[in-house]
């Protein structure tokens, strides 16, 4: 059997796992796809939706921004330091990038008991019910984001660590673009 | 690697993040700036998509690390974040979204 690496072809070019890299590239179409769908929802109902962002919560929204940011910082300092041989030190990194996506998760969960408490659920009208849809599948990617992160940092390999941080850094990527358009572009 | 190429790639992180959170904090702000319930300036959208557009950049480039990739795989990724926020702000405007 050889030792030598598998050519992936032109994704060779690509740093880490490149099915990681298909899969960040598949889950931009989905959610793209997702957010244009919203953008029509707009064009179509355009005071429904008006009506939808005036209660939601720009602040937190960006609160929720910067822990996100922070924690894709923190993953990618884990994969500097297991670059460096620095174990341990990677794995601080890790804990600290999953820290904070559990923080995220909070901060979106008494969001959502917000607008519960308010009588808005996903039935409620177009706007709730894409709303909780892309939030609520974003979410579910945060939540196995950090078992990702759990399982690399326990089976700490670089090549590991930087599929690993690729996946996070791709949940992050699409709240950077769900975040203006569902919360700011009013 | 090199204790020089190590504290160099740290700095290079630490600019990135220093500029997703710059960003964050300049779309937040500029949202902020309109009253509530009424509809966003076409500044403050100009803003918040410019500087997603620049954030999802600095995370493709610098976390994931796709500099180190070939020009098509940088012009793919940029054209298809184009192609998105360029469809939601040409439907937003046709909403007539933009106007107070």
């Amino acid at each position: 059997m050889s030792d030598a690496p598998a050519d992936w072809g032109v994704l060779s070019e690509l740093p880490g796992n490149p099915l990681m890299w298909v899969l960040i590239l598949g889950e931009l179409l989905v959610f793209g796809a997702l957010f244009v769908g919203f953008a029509v929802v707009r064009l179509l109902h355009p005071e429904m939706v008006l009506a939808g962002q005036t209660s939601l919560s720009i602040p937190l929204g960006g609160a929720n921004t910067l822990i996100l940011v922070t924690s894709g910082y923190l993953a990618a300092r884990a994969v500097l330091a297991r670059s460096t041989s620095k174990v341990a030190e990677s794995r601080w990194w890790l804990a600290g990038a999953a820290a904070l996506g559990a923080c995220f998760l909070v901060i979106k969960g008494v969001e959502y008991a917000d607008k519960a408490a308010q009588g808005f659920g996903i039935e409620t009208n177009g706007f709730w019910t894409l709303f909780y849809l892309m939030t609520g599948f974003h979410a579910a990617h945060v939540m196995m984001g950090i078992i990702v992160l759990g399982i690399v940092g326990w089976k700490n390999s670089v090549e590991n660590l930087e599929t690993g941080a690729a996946f996070w850094h791709m949940v992050d990527l699409i709240w950077l673009i769900l975040f203006p358009l569902v919360y700011l572009l009013r | 690697m090199t204790h020089e190429d190590s504290r160099l790639w740290g700095r290079r992180l630490l600019r990135a993040w220093a500029v997703l959170v710059g960003l964050t904090v300049l779309s937040v702000g500029a949202a902020l700036t309109g009253g509530s319930g009424q509809r966003s300036s076409l500044l403050a959208v100009a803003v918040a998509l410019i500087a997603s557009f620049i954030k999802a950049r600095q995370v493709l480039d610098h976390f994931l690390d796709l500099r180190r990739a070939g020009g098509g795989w940088r012009g793919l990724f940029n054209a298809l974040l184009l192609v998105i926020l360029g469809l939601c702000f040409a439907l937003y405007l046709a909403a007539g979204t933009s106007r107070p």
